[in-house]
C-alpha cells in the first residue's frame, strides 16, 4: 500500500499531462507567430508598402485568438501544483515558485500591456513605435516561456538550491545558477525555435490553401516567402538544439536516454545502431523487431566513437548501491529529525546524494516504513526498487521518434518550400502547397510528443533522483480526481472547439484588404467565366 | 530537373555543413546568446527574403506566377 492511493498519483499524473498537452496546443503558435508578425512590420516599416501592414493585421487577428486561449489554459497549471501536487509543492516550492511568479509577472504585465497596444495602437502610435510595441510583445511572449521552463528544467537537472534536514525541503540559494542550468538554456531555446517552426508551418500552410484556391495571391506568396525562410531557419535551429539536450541528457540522466533510444544492453561503440522501428517490451526487457542504422547511434550521442551509452540493466545494477545508501539517508534523516543528533546528521551528509533512492525505496518497505526493513529484507527491497527507476520504455522511445522523424520531415518541407518560393514556382507544384496546407497539424504534434518525450523520461521522478513521483502528490480522493479531470477535459475541449472555429472562420475569409492584386481578380474572373 | 536536383542537393549539403558546426560549437555553448543572435538572424534572413520578393515582381506582369 502507497502512501498515496497509487490511483490518485496516475490520476493527478494523467490531469497534469492532459491539461499541459492542451495547453500546449497553443503556446508554440503564440511564441512563433509574433516574431513572424515583427518580421513582417518591419517589412512594413523598411519599404512603406501596405502589404505588409495588411499581412501583419490579418496574421495578427489569428495570433490574437491563439493568445487569449492559450493564456486561459495556462492558468489553470500554475494551481494545479497547489490542488494536486502538494507533496511537491511544499519540498521543492522555494525552487518552483520563483521562475513562476516571474511567469506570472512577465504574462500579465509585460505581454498583457503590450499586446494590448499591438492591437489597438496602429491609429495611436508611430510605426516605429508600433514596431517596438510588436518586438516586446515577442519579447514578453517568449520571457514567459523561458521562466516555465527554467521551472521544468529545476525538476529535470536540479540547480541553484540544496536539501536542508532541519526544514526537510529544498532551499533555493542561487538565482544565477537556476536561470544558467545548461538543461533550462538547450530547453528553452529548443522549445522557442519549435514555437517558430510551427507557426512558420501555420503561416505557410493558409497561404498554400490561398494559391490552391487562386485566392489572395500576392498576399499568400508574400505571406510564404516569409514563413518558409523563418521555418527553415528554424528548423535547423530545432535540431541542433534537440541534440544538445539529447547530450545533456546523455551526461545528466542516462535512464531517459536509454528509454529514447531503446537501450536495454549497454551499446557497443561505435557500431551501435541508431533504431529507427523496434517495439519496446517493458515487462520482458527486450525490445522485438529492431530495425536500424549502424554506426550512427554513438557519435550521434556522445560526438565521439568509442563512449559506451550505458543501457538499462547496466543502470539498474548500478542504482543497486545508490538505493541501499539512500536507504540509510532517509533513515539517518527519520532519526535527526526525532532526535536532533550531530551523529545521525553526519551519516545523512555522507548518503545524501543518494536519498532519492532512499525515497523510492520506501514503497517496498514493510509499512512504508524505512527503519523495518530488516537485513534479510534488504537485498529483495532493492532489487524490487530496482525495476522502478526507468520511465515506460516504449511511450520515450516512441514519442521521441515521432518527434524526430517530423523533424527531418519538416526540413524537407522548409527547404523545398525556401526553394520554390525564391524561384517563384510554387503554383507550378499543385501538390506541394496540398502536402504543405495538410502539414499544419504536424508540428504541433511534434511539440506534444517532444514534450511526452521529456516528462515520460524523467520518471520516477518529479525532481531528478531526488523526489519520486508516487510520493508528491495531494492525497484526495479518487473521485475528486476523476470529477476535476471530467471538469478540465470538458472545459478544454470547448477552448479548442473555440480556437479550431474561429481560426478556422478567420482564415477561410482571408485578409479584408485592399490589394486583392489584379491577377487574383483575372484568373477568378477567367474561372467565372 | 537533374541540374535543380543536383543544386537542391548543393543547397542540402551547405545546410548539413552549417547543421553540424552548430552542433560543435553548441558543446561549448552560452544558449541564451544563441537564442538572441539566432533569433535576429531569422527574422533579418526572412525579412530580406520578402524584400527580395518585391524585386522579383514584375509589375506588367498582371497574370505572373507565384
Amino acid at each position: 500500500m502507497d502512501i498515496v492511493s497509487p490511483w490518485v498519483v496516475e490520476l493527478s499524473r494523467f490531469q497534469f499531462a492532459l491539461t499541459a498537452l492542451y495547453h500546449f496546443m497553443f503556446v508554440p503558435l503564440t511564441l512563433g507567430m509574433v516574431f513572424i508578425l515583427a518580421a513582417m512590420e518591419t517589412v512594413y516599416v523598411v519599404t512603406g508598402k501596405q502589404i505588409y501592414k495588411d499581412m501583419t493585421q490579418f496574421w495578427g487577428k489569428l495570433f490574437g485568438i491563439n493568445f487569449a486561449l492559450g493564456v486561459a489554459t495556462g492558468l489553470t497549471m500554475e494551481f494545479e501544483f497547489g490542488t494536486n501536487w502538494s507533496m511537491y509543492s511544499r519540498f521543492f516550492g522555494d525552487m518552483f515558485g520563483t521562475p513562476l511568479a516571474i511567469e506570472g509577472l512577465m504574462a500579465f504585465f509585460m505581454e498583457s500591456t503590450f499586446v494590448g497596444l499591438m492591437f489597438f495602437g496602429w491609429d495611436r502610435l508611430s510605426k516605429g513605435a508600433h514596431l517596438a510595441v510588436t518586438y516586446l510583445v515577442a519579447l514578453g511572449s517568449n520571457l514567459s516561456a523561458l521562466w516555465i521552463l527554467v521551472a521544468n528544467a529545476s525538476m529535470n537537472m536540479p540547480h541553484g538550491g540544496y536539501f536542508d534536514p532541519e526544514t526537510m525541503r529544498m532551499t533555493f540559494d542561487s538565482f544565477v545558477a537556476l536561470i544558467f542550468n545548461p538543461d533550462a538554456q538547450a530547453k528553452f531555446v529548443h522549445t522557442s525555435v519549435a514555437g517558430f517552426v510551427t507557426a512558420s508551418m501555420f503561416v505557410m500552410g493558409i497561404s498554400a490553401f490561398y494559391l490552391l484556391r487562386r485566392q489572395h495571391r500576392s498576399f499568400a506568396a508574400h505571406s510564404f516567402r516569409i514563413a518558409a525562410l523563418f521555418g527553415i531557419m528554424s528548423t535547423i535551429a530545432v535540431i541542433t538544439l534537440g541534440d544538445v539536450l539529447g547530450r545533456l541528457d546523455y551526461m545528466h540522466q542516462p535512464t531517459k536516454v536509454a528509454a529514447m533510444e531503446g537501450l536495454w544492453h549497454t551499446s557497443k561503440p561505435p557500431s551501435e545502431p541508431w533504431l529507427l522501428f523496434a517495439i519496446p517490451d517493458d515487462k520482458k526487457q527486450t525490445n522485438y523487431f529492431e530495425i536500424g542504422v549502424p554506426y550512427v547511434l554513438t557519435p550521434l550521442l556522445t560526438h565521439t566513437f568509442d563512449k559506451p551509452i550505458p543501457g538499462i540493466y547496466e543502470l539498474q545494477d548500478q542504482a543497486g548501491p545508490r538505493i541501499e545508501n539512500g536507504i540509510k539517508a532517509v533513515s539517518a534523516l527519520r532519526r535527526y529529525g526525532e532526535h536532533r543528533l550531530q551523529s545521525d546528521l553526519e551519516e545523512f551528509r555522507h548518503h545524501e546524494k543518494d536519498m532519492g533512492y532512499g525515497f523510492l525505496a520506501t514503497r517496498y518497505a514493510p509499512d512504508q516504513d524505512i527503519d523495518k526493513i530488516t537485513a534479510e529484507q534488504l537485498p529483495q527491497v532493492v532489487e524490487k526498487t530496482k525495476l522502478d527507476i526507468f520511465p515506460d520504455m516504449f511511450v520515450t522511445f516512441w514519442a521521441f521518434r515521432i518527434m524526430v522523424f517530423l523533424a527531418m520531415y519538416f526540413f524537407i518541407v522548409f527547404a523545398m518550400a525556401s526553394y520554390l518560393s525564391l524561384k517563384r514556382q510554387l503554383e507550378k507544384y499543385p501538390f506541394f502547397l496540398k502536402i504543405v496546407m495538410w502539414s499544419i497539424p504536424l508540428p504541433f504534434v511534434a511539440s506534444e510528443f517532444g514534450w511526452i518525450t521529456a516528462e515520460v523520461g524523467r520518471q520516477p521522478w518529479t525532481v531528478f533522483e531526488i523526489l519520486p513521483t508516487f510520493i508528491s502528490s495531494s492525497t484526495h480522493s479518487t473521485g475528486y480526481m476523476i470529477f476535476s479531470l471530467c471538469g478540465f477535459l470538458l472545459l478544454y475541449s470547448i477552448f479548442i472547439a473555440a480556437e479550431l472555429y474561429l481560426m478556422f472562420k478567420f482564415a477561410r475569409l482571408g485578409p479584408q484588404t485592399s490589394h486583392d492584386d489584379q491577377s487574383s481578380r483575372i484568373i477568378a474572373a477567367e474561372q467565372k467565366s | 530537373m537533374i541540374k535543380i536536383l543536383l543544386r537542391f542537393a548543393g543547397l542540402g549539403m551547405i545546410l548539413i555543413v552549417a547543421l553540424l558546426v552548430a552542433v560543435f560549437v553548441g558543446d561549448q555553448g552560452p544558449w541564451y546568446f544563441a537564442w538572441m543572435v539566432g533569433t535576429v538572424m531569422i527574422v533579418l534572413i526572412s525579412v530580406a527574403g520578402a524584400i527580395l520578393f518585391d524585386t522579383q515582381s514584375d509589375p506588367n506582369d498582371s497574370k505572373g506566377e507565384y
